[in-house]
C-alpha cells in the first residue's frame, strides 16, 4: 500500500474540494495527495498539485463505470492508501464501484475526515440530520467526501503523470445529457427557499428574489403580509403557523422581520440565513446565519458572487 | 417479466429518541419502511403490470423486522424473500453480498430496483455495490424507466442535468421519489398481504460471512437543535462573500 | 406525528387484545392516507374552493365502509370499534369528509340490520367500496326530533309505492345515488329505498351552513315519486324502529368524530402556544393556558373512552343504546368546549383565522344532528330509571 491519497471528482469545483481534503489526509499519513483526471485531453481542469491521468478507451468515457473501472484499474497498480471521490450522485456510484473491485470499505459522504495511518474516520449526518455519526474504514479504503465540506484546494500545479488502463468494455451507453433549466418546485418539497417579506418595498422587486432562488437552484416563498395583505403571491407561497410549514436544506429570509407566525413554520429547515437592515430584528434570534444589510444591496451581492463562482 | 425490489426496515427517524448523555437510543427504536423504497415497489409493479409477471421483494434484517415486507407485498408483489440478519446495522458491501446471492438463487430477473437511498442512514451505496455483485449493469437515480425488449432507457436525474443511458437487460436500477406517486394499498390489500408467501434465508445458506464489517461505527451523538445566531456585518459584498461561505461550509448550497 | 398515535395502538391493545396488531397495521395504514391526502385539504374544503367529492371517493376505495360488514357483502368483517376509530382519525383529517362518510355509511348499515337478502346482495357491495354514496332522508322541515310526525306519505299503487312529501338537513343529498327515504304507509312510518335519479326526487340547493361546509347538505323533494315494491326494506310501520336500530351505531361514530376534531383543535393550540410569546415566555407557560390544556386532553381521552366502550357493548350484541347516546351527548359536548379553548388560546388569530375556527364551527352541528343531546339524555335517563325499578 502506498502513501498516496487520490482524489477525484467529475465536477471541477468538487474536486478541488476534495483535495483539499485529500491533501489533510495526506498530511496525517506522511503521504502525497494526487488530483485524479479521468480521460482528461489537458490537465488544464485542475492545475494544482500532483496529477494522475488515468486514460483508457470507452464508449461513454463521462460514465461512472467507466471512471469506476479506470479508476480500480489504476488503483490496482498503484495501491493508494485513500481513494476520495466528491460527494456528487455519479460520485457515490463510483465509491461504491471501485470499493467493491478492490475489496475495500467505503465511508459515504463524510466530512471532517481523520486519519491515524491505518483508519480513516469521517463524520456525517443521519437519521434526518439528527444524529451525527463517526464511521471508520481500515486503510486502505475509499470515501466520498460530503460536497462543499471543504474549501477548494489553491496552489500551484507540480508534475503530471498517466496512466494507461486500456479498453473498457462498458455496458451501458449514454444517449443524451441536458442541463436543467430552472424549474418551478413545490415549497413543501422545495430543498432551498428565498422567502420575502415586508422589506420588499414593490411587487416588481420580488423579481430580484426569485432570481436569487432560481440561481440557487431553489424556489421563492413569502411571509403572510405578502399573500395575504398585499396579494402580491398567492397564498400557496405563503410560509408560517396559519400558511405553510417548510422543511427546506436552506431558508433564507428576506426582509422579513420574524414574527413567531412565520418561524413557525421554517423551524424544521437545516438551515436559516436571514438578510434584514435591523440588526435588532427577531429573525436573527431564529437564524443560523444573519446579514445586517439593505436587501436591495445583499441580494444582488449575493446573486453577483454565486454567478462568478460558477464560472 | 420478473422484477426484484429491495427494500429496508428503517429506524423511524421521525420517532428516534435521544439518550441522557446525548446518545441516540437506536436498539429498540420504532421502524418504517423506509421512505423512498415505495417509489421502487411502485415503479416495479408499473413495469411488470403491461404483461404479468411477479414483483418479489427482498429485505436483509431481524427475523421479526416483517413491517417493511408485508407494505411491500400488500401494494401488489407477489411474494418476498426475506434474508435473516441479527445486526442492527450492516455495512452495505455486506448487505449487497447477502442481497446478490439472494437474488440469483431465485432469479433470474429482468431488473432489479432500489430506492437511491435509504431514509434512515441514507449511505446509496447498497444499489451500486449489488450491480457489481451481480455484474449487471447499473443506472443511479433514475426518474423514467423505459423497458424496449432486451434493452431499457433510463433517465437519471442529476444534480444538473438529466442523462439519458441505454441499459441492456437485465439491470440493477435505484430510483429518486420523484418516479411516480407510490399507491395506497386498500384494507383488504393489507389483510391479504399476510398470506403472501416469504421465504426465509440464512447468510450461511447463501455463502456470505457477516462477521467482518468493512465500515464500522466509532460514534454517534445527537445534534443540537439549537440555531447558531452567527451576525455577519460590514458592506453587502462583504456580507454576500461570508454567508456564501458559511452556507458552503453547512453543505446546503451546490458547490 | 401520525394521526393514528400511540395513545390509539394502547387502546385497541386493550379492546382486542388477540388481533389488536393486525388492527393496528390497518388503521395506521389508513391514517396515512388521510394525513396524506385528506388532511391537507381540509382548510380548502371549509371554504369551498375544493369539493370533497374525489378524497370522499378515494377513501371509500380504500375500503374505509367495508371495515364493519361481513364479506359475503363486501365488508372485511372487523370488529365495530375499528371503524369507529377510523373515523375519529377522519374527524381530525376533515370533519366534513367524516360527516358525509359516516352517514353514508349508516345507510349501509340499515340495509345490512333490516333489508332482504337481495337488496343486501344488490347494495352493500356497492355502497361500501364507493362506487355508490347513499344518502340517510329522515328528519323534515316540520319533523326532527320528533321522528313519528314525518309528513311524507308513501301510497300503494299497482306494482310499488308512491312517495310525495319533503326532507330537510339532508346529508349527501343530490350526490347521492341511493336515499334511505323514511315515509308514512297506512300502517305508520316505513323505510325505502329511492334509487336516483328518480323523476320524482329533486334537490334544493345546498344549504348554507355554519361549519361542515364540505359537506353537501339540502332539501330533497319528493312529487309523486315512484319506487318498487323490492325496495320497501323490511316491514311496513317499523321505519322508526328501524331509524332507532341505525342511529345507535351512527351515534357512536359521530362521538368518535368529535373526538377527532377535538384532537385536532388541541394539538394546534399547543403548538401555537409554543410559539407566541407574552410577558417574556411563551404563553404554554402560562398556568392558566396549561389548566385549559389538561381540561381539553382529559375531555378528549373521556370521550375517546366512551365511544370505544360503546363500540365494545355494540360488538359483544348488547343493546348499546345508553352507552351510544353518553358518548355522543359527552363527546359533541366535550369537542365544543375543547374548539372553544383552542379559539381562546389563539386569541385574536383565533378569532380571525378560518382555518382555526372552523374546527368549532364544525363540531356545532352535532350536539343538533343524529339525536339532539336533549332527546339523548331523556333516553339515558329512561334506560337508568328502568334499570333501578
Amino acid at each position: 500500500m502506498s502513501q498516496e491519497v487520490w482524489a477525484f471528482s467529475e465536477s471541477d469545483s468538487v474536486a478541488n474540494e476534495t483535495l483539499t481534503a485529500a491533501n489533510e489526509i495526506a498530511n496525517a499519513i506522511s503521504g502525497k495527495a494526487v488530483m485524479l483526471l479521468v480521460q482528461a485531453d489537458s490537465p488544464g481542469k485542475a492545475s494544482v498539485g500532483k496529477k494522475l491521468v488515468v486514460k483508457g478507451s470507452a464508449q461513454s468515457p463521462d460514465s461512472p463505470e467507466f471512471v469506476s473501472e479506470a479508476i480500480s484499474r489504476a488503483a490496482k497498480q498503484a495501491n493508494p492508501a485513500v481513494i476520495l471521490v466528491g460527494g456528487t450522485k455519479n460520485g457515490r456510484e463510483v465509491a461504491a464501484r471501485i470499493s467493491v473491485r478492490l475489496m475495500r470499505g467505503c465511508l459515504s459522504d463524510v466530512s471532517k475526515l481523520s486519519s491515524d495511518g491505518k483508519t480513516l474516520a469521517g463524520e456525517r449526518g443521519e437519521y434526518a440530520g439528527k444524529v451525527l455519526t463517526r464511521v471508520v474504514a481500515d486503510l486502505p479504503c475509499v470515501a466520498t467526501v460530503k460536497a462543499g465540506s471543504y474549501p477548494p484546494a489553491s496552489g500551484k500545479g507540480t508534475e503530471t503523470s498517466e496512466v494507461q488502463v486500456g479498453d473498457v468494455q462498458a455496458k451501458t451507453k449514454t444517449l443524451s445529457v441536458n442541463r436543467k433549466p430552472a424549474a418551478t418546485v413545490d415549497l413543501k418539497a422545495a430543498k432551498i427557499i428565498v422567502s420575502a417579506g415586508r422589506g420588499v418595498k414593490k411587487k416588481e422587486d420580488l423579481a430580484i428574489i426569485e432570481s436569487l432562488a432560481r440561481t440557487l437552484g431553489g424556489t421563492l416563498g413569502c411571509s403572510r403580509p405578502l399573500s395575504s395583505d398585499l396579494g402580491w403571491l398567492p397564498e400557496d407561497y405563503h410560509i408560517g403557523l396559519t400558511g405553510l410549514n417548510v422543511k427546506p436544506d436552506l431558508y433564507i429570509a428576506v426582509g422579513i422581520s420574524g414574527q413567531l407566525q412565520h418561524v413557525a413554520g421554517i423551524k424544521d429547515s437545516k438551515v436559516v440565513a436571514a438578510i434584514n437592515i435591523d440588526k435588532e430584528a427577531p429573525i436573527f434570534q431564529a437564524a443560523d446565519y444573519g446579514v445586517v444589510g439593505d436587501l436591495y444591496q445583499v441580494v444582488p451581492a449575493l446573486e453577483k458572487a454565486l454567478t462568478s463562482k460558477r464560472k | 417479466m420478473k422484477v426484484a425490489i429491495c427494500v429496508k426496515q428503517a429506524i423511524d427517524e421521525t420517532e428516534l429518541k435521544v439518550g441522557p448523555n446525548g446518545t441516540p437510543l437506536i436498539a429498540g427504536a420504532a421502524t418504517k419502511v423506509s421512505t423512498f423504497d415505495k417509489n421502487a415497489v411502485e415503479e416495479a409493479l408499473r413495469l411488470k403490470s403491461s404483461g404479468g409477471g411477479e414483483a418479489v421483494i427482498f429485505t436483509v434484517g431481524p427475523a421479526d423486522a416483517r413491517k417493511a415486507m408485508k407494505e411491500a407485498l400488500a401494494m401488489g408483489a407477489e411474494r418476498g424473500v426475506h434474508i435473516i440478519a441479527d445486526s442492527e446495522r450492516l455495512d452495505p458491501m455486506l448487505v449487497a453480498q447477502l442481497l446478490a446471492k439472494a437474488i440469483q438463487k431465485s432469479g433470474p430477473y429482468d431488473v432489479v430496483l432500489c430506492s437511491e437511498g435509504s431514509s434512515d442512514t441514507y449511505c446509496g451505496q447498497v444499489p451500486p455495490m449489488l450491480a457489481e455483485c451481480l455484474g449487471q449493469p447499473y443506472a443511479g437515480y433514475a426518474r423514467k424507466i423505459e423497458l424496449a425488449g432486451a434493452s431499457s432507457k433510463v433517465e437519471r436525474a442529476l444534480e444538473d442535468r438529466v442523462e439519458v443511458v441505454e441499459c441492456p437487460l437485465p439491470f440493477v436500477a435505484s430510483v429518486v421519489s420523484e418516479i411516480n406517486e407510490p399507491r395506497y394499498p386498500t384494507l383488504i390489500q393489507i389483510m391479504q398481504a399476510s398470506k403472501k408467501p416469504v421465504e426465509e434465508l440464512s447468510p450461511q445458506a447463501l455463502g456470505v460471512s457477516t462477521e467482518k464489517s468493512l465500515v464500522r461505527v466509532e460514534t454517534m451523538n445527537a445534534q443540537s437543535m439549537n440555531r447558531k445566531r452567527v451576525l455577519i456585518e460590514g458592506t453587502p459584498e462583504e456580507g454576500a462573500s461570508k454567508l456564501i461561505e458559511a452556507l458552503a461550509k453547512e453543505g446546503v448550497i451546490p458547490g | 406525528m401520525p394521526i393514528y398515535s400511540s395513545e390509539h395502538r394502547r387502546l385497541m391493545q386493550i379492546l382486542h387484545p388477540s388481533n389488536h396488531e393486525e388492527y393496528s397495521e390497518l388503521l395506521s395504514s389508513l391514517g396515512g392516507f388521510m394525513e396524506k391526502k385528506i388532511l391537507p385539504l381540509s382548510p380548502k374544503f371549509d371554504t369551498e374552493e375544493l369539493s370533497i367529492a374525489n378524497s370522499r371517493k378515494e377513501l371509500l376505495g380504500q375500503g374505509l365502509c367495508q371495515i364493519p360488514f361481513p364479506s359475503e357483502y363486501g365488508g372485511l368483517g372487523l370488529p365495530f370499534s375499528v371503524y369507529a376509530t377510523a373515523i375519529e382519525l377522519l374527524g381530525y383529517a376533515d370533519a366534513s369528509t367524516a360527516l358525509s362518510i359516516e352517514i353514508h355509511n349508516a345507510v349501509s348499515e340499515g340495509i345490512f340490520q333490516f333489508g332482504n337478502e337481495t337488496q343486501k346482495k344488490k347494495y352493500l357491495p356497492k355502497l361500501t367500496s364507493g362506487q355508490m354514496l347513499a344518502s340517510f332522508s329522515l328528519t323534515e322541515p316540520t319533523s326532527g326530533s320528533d321522528a313519528r310526525t314525518i309528513g311524507t306519505t308513501a301510497k300503494r299503487t299497482g306494482d310499488g309505492y308512491v312517495i310525495n312529501g319533503s326532507k330537510m338537513f339532508i346529508t349527501n343529498a343530490g350526490d347521492a345515488e341511493t336515499y334511505l327515504v323514511f315515509a308514512r304507509t297506512e300502517r305508520g312510518p316505513s323505510c325505502f329505498i329511492v334509487d336516483a335519479p328518480n323523476h320524482g326526487m329533486t334537490f334544493g340547493e345546498p344549504l348554507k351552513k355554519m361549519g361542515m361546509r364540505g359537506s353537501r347538505t339540502c332539501e330533497v323533494l319528493f312529487s309523486d315519486c315512484q319506487v318498487p315494491e323490492s325496495n320497501l326494506v323490511g316491514e311496513e310501520g317499523k321505519g322508526l324502529d328501524y331509524a332507532k336500530g341505525i342511529l345507535h351505531g351512527a351515534r357512536i361514530v359521530v362521538a368518535a368524530l368529535n373526538v377527532g376534531i377535538a384532537q385536532t383543535a388541541l394539538e394546534k393550540a399547543v403548538a401555537y402556544s409554543r410559539q407566541r410569546k407574552a410577558f417574556g415566555q411563551p404563553i404554554s407557560e402560562f398556568q392558566l393556558t396549561r389548566e385549559k390544556f389538561a381540561d381539553m386532553k382529559t375531555g378528549i381521552s373521556a370521550g375517546r373512552l366512551l365511544y370505544l366502550y360503546a363500540s365494545r357493548v355494540k360488538e359483544m350484541g348488547h343493546d348499546c343504546s345508553s352507552e351510544a347516546s353518553q358518548a355522543k351527548v359527552f363527546a359533541t359536548e366535550m369537542s365544543l368546549k375543547v374548539c372553544d379553548a383552542a379559539i381562546q388560546v389563539y386569541g385574536g388569530y383565533g378569532y380571525t383565522t378560518e382555518d382555526i375556527h372552523r374546527h368549532w364551527r364544525d363540531a356545532r352541528l352535532l350536539t343538533i344532528g343524529e339525536g339532539t343531546s336533549e332527546v339523548l339524555r331523556l333516553l339515558i335517563a329512561r334506560k337508568e330509571l328502568a334499570g333501578s325499578a
